[in-house]
């Protein structure tokens, strides 16, 4: 069995895949480094599988606290696994579009599905989960309940794309004025959405594009990218465990060249 | 011929506005060349010369102030320009790409004029310009004035560039520069300045006949038409019927009187014109001046190619702390302000890195308040309402206190 | 052989690592006033012809609190730093500075010092934009002259022509041995890391040049005598303002990525430009400015940059280029997407970084850089 860990801010995801290349078992925990997060997701893990780290023959730590993970006989960038993992999970991937807690990436591939390019954003929450969490205090609603409120949206708003505290006031302005709290939902995520298509075309956009992480999950923050990027979207199955899989594909891959090596 | 009589320069403006693009578009259409220039260039030159020019930064006004900047922006940091970048670079690059504007069209340039008096970034915007297009670049750079005065070398050096450039200019049209077409040119344009500062001198009068909203429109003319005849007449028009409103004791507004007057400091927020202005015609906020007026007074005499550099390095932005702040505190005295609003614009670090001790030592030599707030001139995303109406209330509250203290002698 | 480079490469590594401490050290050592040099380019061989230490000042990684007074929060950290530094007392030790206007921010910076730190005199100083016509060339030796003037009243005697051509002697022997040291070193990047080559670069802002440049000689010597192994890394050629923090070059060197060679304005944009040998000292300084090229801080139409960092690639058969962005520097911005078309058409693979002086979280860019080690593996 091969292990891929990838170990986020918010969150830690495991996959493991088996000598053939088939994806066995899958987790997400929603804590991330500095916790007991990998212990917990570990035990979920294996419990499903109906198997022990023993049966581990080789791990691959991505993601942003891959650099402390004493378990893995590797650490490789989040940007690789997920083009990994992307790409074996979607045939035909050509950019990987990934919205994460405190940060986002686009990743362009070339025909064999290695990364060709990546860009990732500056440093600020505008275009990231976070922004998205301020917006859902700010309507007081949670994360998932804001997608839902999106869905409802008659009439577009506009919200500031380059700083979250001033969409934040924009927003608290709007609500003040009447604005109907499923048009600001929506606006935000159009928000968000605008903010990465930037990051997109410093990269350039190959179809298909894949969108991947927690925010993915949220059917109407895929259409806004879509219609952003004027591309099709289509969130990747298992978005949010995407990284660890490809770590995991890493991992057998690692431990194949090992053996041939010693063989 | 116009009825005088009829029309309003606040109509010949809008006709002039028109020509002038109308203008442009049609020398295009006819195979002349189209130049592209900066705000406070050497326009004497092109003038004599009679090439169609049109000038970037009074089309990214207005394409921001009709709130189509955004298109525009988006596209040039698609190509990784940095959000950082003045926001007129990035509407004018990302209009050389998109060429097409439902604000307003330009012809593509044939050639690049770029005088660095009013910033460096304009260097660096032209430079890529030249670049992109394939086209060549007349470049006027005049050295920052660190001292107070001009100095006398920076004269001849940007001497030197004028000459240099007449020479361009003639292997570019492949005709002789006519000498006593420029010095006529350099008359009128004179005469234009004369009118642009005359009119904008009413505003002194209290109260000021001036909406200074208003005085941001008639800039863009006499950015572009200072050395034509259809200039020289807007601005005497404009001149005259502000003698006439100012004599017959007439504020600002039909709807509200002039109750506080201020000065805004740096340009406009174009896409929030409308905002910006009528959080201060609430309270009967006036601008009455800005550091504009004295900028695009460009006065020398005919003839003397050194007064004409000179003039052009003279402008407040060009100048050191001392010089701004005597210049402000002159304007404080002779518009009789009660308060100054800064524009801290996101797009304008030559202006803004000197903002705050500008603000301490105006504050200093005349104690009137004064705010500063974030915005942006043509990027719609770098403002906050909230923040905005919040300070200029603040202002208000401020100059309210003044004023008490003042009745109360 | 081996320890003697080694102790070289440490002895300068300290040398840039404490800026104040190295100054001190050095103005004991000579015995002379110091002069601080703002970025980009400054005439150090006036200082120097003036019997004084031209010391540069490149920012640093400190609190920012005080500039606040002057700066909004998206002033470039370098002028920031240097305000911020000249309010703290750190440049006390500066008979003046050299502050020259290259961008809108430094216009302001030179203004700003003028109040911030009014025991330390500037001198001001425009190099011409228009550097390649009659008017500018003379325009620059007008500048130049009227420096050198500023300087004789601080050092209250005159600056001789024999004293002018020793400095520019020796400012010749340095600008030569380090385009000898950066080829050299790109042959041996096992011995001259990323962090290294930027540090012993560095320390020359604060030395003596001919003791510094005797340094370097005999560094280069001693890497000579080295075989030249096969890199199992990844070499690059970096490009921007400055390549700092210093802890920023450890990620590269972690995962193996070397720097060839620099198209950095802290680095070979110094040294980098041949000295014409006809006219006075003064005049070879001016055409040292009219020469330069591909540098985003002098106008230059044809924006040769692209294609200098193509060559350089080819060159030391490098594998890409990283751009080390300084946030909020306007004029490297201006040039970012030109040159980033240029190098994609040539297939050239490019990593973009966001830097700041004052960084203290690297965990983005160790995504960034590891990630760009393993797509060009």
């Amino acid at each position: 069995m091969y292990l891929g860990i990838d170990i986020g801010s918010t969150s830690t995801k495991a996959a493991l895949i088996d000598g053939k290349a088939n994806l066995v078992a899958q987790k997400v925990v929603n804590i991330g480094t500095g916790t007991n997060g990998l212990e917990l997701v570990l035990a979920e893990l294996l419990h499903e599988a109906g198997l022990t780290m023993e049966d581990v023959v080789y791990t691959v730590a991505t993601g942003y606290g891959r650099l402390l993970c004493d378990i893995a006989d590797k650490q490789i960038t989040e940007i690789s696994c997920h083009a990994k993992g992307v790409s074996y999970l979607v045939n035909g991937t050509g950019t990987i579009i990934d919205i994460g807690g405190q940060d986002s990436k686009v990743i362009r591939l070339d025909p064999l599905g290695r990364v060709a390019n990546f860009a990732m954003n500056e440093k600020c929450a505008a275009g990231t989960g976070r922004f998205l969490e301020v917006m859902g205090r700010v309507l007081g609603c949670k994360l998932d309940e804001l997608s839902d409120l999106a869905g409802a949206s008659t009439r577009e708003i506009q919200i500031s794309s380059v700083c979250t505290v001033f969409a934040e006031s924009e927003v608290i302005s709007q609500l003040s004025m009447g604005t109907r709290r499923e048009d600001v939902a929506k606006g935000a995520l159009v928000s968000i959405a605008k903010r990465v298509a930037g990051l997109c075309k410093r990269v350039g956009v190959e179809p298909k594009v894949v969108m991947t992480g927690g925010v993915a999950l949220n059917k109407n923050m895929v259409e806004a990218m879509s219609r952003e990027l004027k591309e099709d979207v289509q969130a990747a199955p298992y978005t949010q465990a995407v990284g660890a899989i490809g770590a995991a594909l890493f991992a057998m891959e690692a431990a194949e060249k090992k053996e041939n090596n010693n063989g | 011929m116009d009825d005088d009589k009829k029309l309003t320069s606040k109509d010949f403006l809008n006709q002039l506005v028109a020509k002038h693009y109308e203008g442009a578009l049609q020398a295009k259409a006819e195979g002349k060349p189209v130049v592209w220039a900066t705000s406070i260039c050497p326009q004497e030159l092109l003038e004599t010369m009679d090439l169609a020019t049109v000038y970037p930064e009074n089309h990214a006004a207005a394409i921001g102030a009709r709130k189509g900047a955004l298109e525009f922006i988006e596209n040039a940091e698609g190509k990784g320009y940095s959000s950082d970048n003045c926001s007129y670079a990035r509407v004018n690059l990302g209009y050389a790409d998109i060429q097409k504007a439902e604000a307003q069209d330009i012809p593509m340039p044939d050639l690049l004029f770029c005088c660095s008096n009013i910033c460096n970034t304009v260097i660096k915007w032209y430079e890529n310009l030249s670049k992109t297009l394939q086209i060549p670049l007349i470049l006027f750079d005049m050295p920052f004035n660190h001292t107070y005065e001009v100095p006398e070398h920076s004269i001849r050096y940007m001497r030197g560039q004028i000459e240099y450039a007449i020479g361009q200019l003639e292997d570019f049209t492949k005709r002789k520069f006519d000498y006593d077409k420029f010095g006529e040119v350099m008359e009128l344009s004179n005469a234009t300045c004369e009118w642009w500062k005359k009119a904008t001198d009413w505003a002194k009068v209290i109260p000021s006949p001036l909406n200074g909203f208003d005085m941001f429109n008639y800039m863009a003319m006499i950015v572009c038409m200072r050395g034509n005849a259809d200039g020289h007449r807007l601005f005497k028009m404009w001149h005259d019927e502000l003698e006439a409103k100012a004599k017959a004791g007439l504020g600002p507004w039909n709807s509200a009187e002039e109750q506080y007057r201020v000065m805004w400091d740096g340009i406009a927020c174009w896409p929030h014109l409308s905002t910006t202005f009528k959080a201060l015609k609430k309270y009967g906020i006036n601008m009455v001046t800005s550091t504009y007026p004295d900028s695009w007074n460009v006065r020398y005499e005919k003839n003397d190619l050194s007064g004409m550099a000179k003039a052009y390095a003279s402008n407040y932005a060009n100048r050191n702390l001392d010089y701004d702040e005597d210049n402000v505190v002159r304007l404080v005295k002779d518009f009789s302000l009660d308060g100054i609003v800064y524009h801290s614009n996101r797009s304008c670090k030559l202006m803004d890195f000197r903002q705050y001790e500008i603000q301490r030592r105006v504050e200093a030599a005349t104690g009137i308040p004064s705010v500063v707030f974030d915005g942006d001139q043509t990027d719609p995303r770098a403002f906050s309402e909230a923040q905005y109406e919040t300070r200029i209330q603040a202002l208000v509250e401020m100059m309210e206190e003044n004023k008490e203290a003042r009745r109360k002698g | 052989m081996m320890s003697n480079a080694v102790s070289i490469i440490q002895e300068l590594e300290a040398i840039a690592l404490s800026p104040y401490k190295s100054v001190m050290r050095t103005m004991k050592e000579t015995g002379k006033e110091a002069i601080g040099c703002f970025p980009i380019y400054a005439p150090e061989e006036l200082i120097y012809a003036a019997g004084m230490l031209p010391v540069g000042m490149w920012g640093g990684d400190t609190e920012l609190k005080l500039a606040d007074r002057y700066l909004q929060t998206f002033c470039c950290s370098i002028m920031r730093s240097n305000i911020e530094y000249s309010m703290k007392g750190a440049y006390d030790m500066l008979k003046a500075v050299i502050i020259p206007t290259f961008c809108d921010t430094l216009k302001c910076i030179c203004e700003n010092w003028k109040v911030s730190a009014p025991r330390i005199p500037v001198i001001p100083m425009v190099y011409p934009q228009n550097r390649r016509i009659d008017a500018g060339f003379v325009y620059m030796t007008e500048e130049l002259e009227r420096v050198r003037g500023a300087l004789e009243e601080i050092s209250e005697k005159p600056i001789t022509d024999a004293m002018l051509e020793d400095a520019f002697a020796v400012y010749e022997a340095y600008r030569s041995a380090m385009r000898e040291f950066v080829s050299v070193a790109a042959e041996h990047p096992e011995m001259i890391n990323a962090r290294s080559r930027h540090l012993i670069i560095k320390a020359a802002y604060f030395s003596d040049k001919k003791a510094y440049t005797d340094k370097i000689n005999k560094l280069t010597e001693a890497l000579k005598k080295e075989s030249v192994k096969p890199f199992p890394g990844i070499k690059v050629v970096a490009t921007g303002l400055i390549a700092e923090p210093p802890a920023l070059l450890d990620i590269f060197a972690k995962n193996n990525v070397a720097i060839a060679a620099d198209d950095l304005a802290q680095e070979s944009r110094q040294f980098r430009t041949l000295s014409r040998s006809d006219g006075n000292v003064i005049q070879r300084l001016a055409w040292r400015i009219v020469d330069q090229q591909g540098c985003t801080f002098l106008y230059e139409v044809e924006k040769t940059r692209g294609q200098m960092l193509i060559e350089q690639v080819r060159k030391t058969g490098s594998k890409g280029v990283v751009v080390f962005m300084m946030k909020f520097c306007d004029p490297e911005e201006f040039d970012y997407p030109i040159y980033k078309e240029e190098l994609e058409r040539a297939g050239i693979p490019v990593l973009y970084l966001e830097t700041e002086q004052q960084m203290d979280s690297f965990a983005q860019i160790e995504t960034r850089v590891q990630s760009f080690a393993e797509m060009l593996a």
